[in-house]
């Protein structure tokens, strides 16, 4: 059975994320790009981040994004590849990248929704390419982070802070 | 499922609390974001219904701050205890990296506990991970019920793996930083 599953992103691929999420944001004019992985994990943003929370962002939108898979389910549906949160001025568009990564574009009014619904798409499978790579290939790059001295001391953190 | 940025030195991992309704989860997180160290601790976040029950999950970030050059998270979650939201359960435990089982003492719950105990099982085995090679802890709270069983006929019917296991009054704090401590361990432990 599969355990921890970990995901290691490496300089040079996050280079080429940080790649498509710049021009998805220049070309539908977002506010934000953010990708996530389903669990809500913030992996790359980019555009104005400002003083927004976007750790809570990342939880909730993948909160809301799970649900909806639940109710694809009740349908009868595989799932929704696409969700839509539209607001007075501000929107979100949540894309499926393969099975297990979601990428969010928020923008505003001035941005049309189809525009973003076909470059996020465009977006998703470049970035379904990189993130294959990147999960067939994390294995050396964590051994180089997760040794026993980094667990010592992670272990002594923990013991620091989480006192009674 | 673990985060590790190497670009951007981050790591992040998810820990969820799971249980009964009213065992005590979300108690356990607030008791946690009061008493943490500020430097430590992010915004709890509460998705409830009218009636303050949790209708999706509560989630707390804790930030280790930086350790040999790499920031890593904690993101803590509850999963709604209601019979009613299996479904919501299995989202949230999808994510999980450690998973924090929290028993009620009380004597009525007994059955209750069991219940929950193997749907959590079951529910692991369909996400294809087996909760005996798993991070995992366990949590006897509400130790100052009147009427709490016993720690040993807990731990008899309800702690067949033999994990480690607090007591616990979430709402005094005992207990809650040592479970808490002892899933981060085991997280970092199989990272």
């Amino acid at each position: 059975m599969e355990q921890l599953s970990n995901l290691v992103v490496s300089e040079g691929e996050l280079g080429n994320i940080a790649r498509v999420l710049g021009r998805l944001t220049l070309d539908t004019a977002a506010s934000h790009v953010l990708l996530l992985d389903k669990s809500g994990q913030l992996i790359a943003a980019q555009g104005q981040m400002g003083q927004r929370d976007l750790i809570a962002l990342g939880a909730l939108l993948a909160g809301a994004f799970s649900s909806s898979r639940h109710v694809a389910e009740i349908l009868g549906e595989t799932d929704f590849r696409h969700i839509l949160q539209q607001g007075l001025h501000e929107s979100i568009s949540t894309s499926l990248i393969g099975e297990q990564w979601l990428l969010v574009v928020v923008f505003d009014k001035q941005t049309h929704i189809g525009l973003v619904k076909v470059l996020a798409r465009k977006a998703a499978d470049e970035l379904e390419r990189v993130l294959e790579r990147v999960r067939a290939g994390g294995g050396r790059a964590k051994e180089q982070v997760i040794n026993v001295q980094f667990r010592n001391s992670v272990e002594n953190t923990i013991d620091l802070l989480f006192q009674d | 499922m673990a985060l590790i940025n190497v670009a951007t030195r981050e790591i992040h991992c998810n820990i969820v609390y799971y249980g009964t309704g009213f065992c005590g989860k979300t108690t356990n997180l607030q008791y946690i974001h009061r008493h943490a160290r500020p430097e430590a601790r992010g915004k709890l976040l509460s998705i409830a219904t009218e009636s303050e029950r949790t209708l999706f999950f509560d989630f707390l970030p804790l930030d280790l701050g930086a350790v040999h050059g790499f920031r890593v998270r904690f993101h803590l979650y509850t999963v709604p205890g209601q019979v009613l939201y299996e479904r919501t359960r299995v989202a949230v435990l999808t994510g999980a990296d450690g998973v924090v089982l929290v028993m009620d003492s009380g004597a009525d719950k007994l059955e209750e506990n069991f219940q929950s105990l193997i749907e959590l099982e079951t529910n692991m085995r369909k996400l294809g991970k087996d909760l005996g090679n798993f991070p995992f802890v366990m949590q006897w709270n509400k130790r100052d019920l009147p009427d709490a069983v016993p720690v040993a006929t807990l731990d008899r019917y309800l702690n067949r793996r033999r994990v480690e296991a607090f007591d616990a009054v979430a709402t005094t704090g005992e207990g809650v930083f040592a479970t808490l401590r002892a899933i981060c361990k085991s997280v970092m432990a199989r990272l």
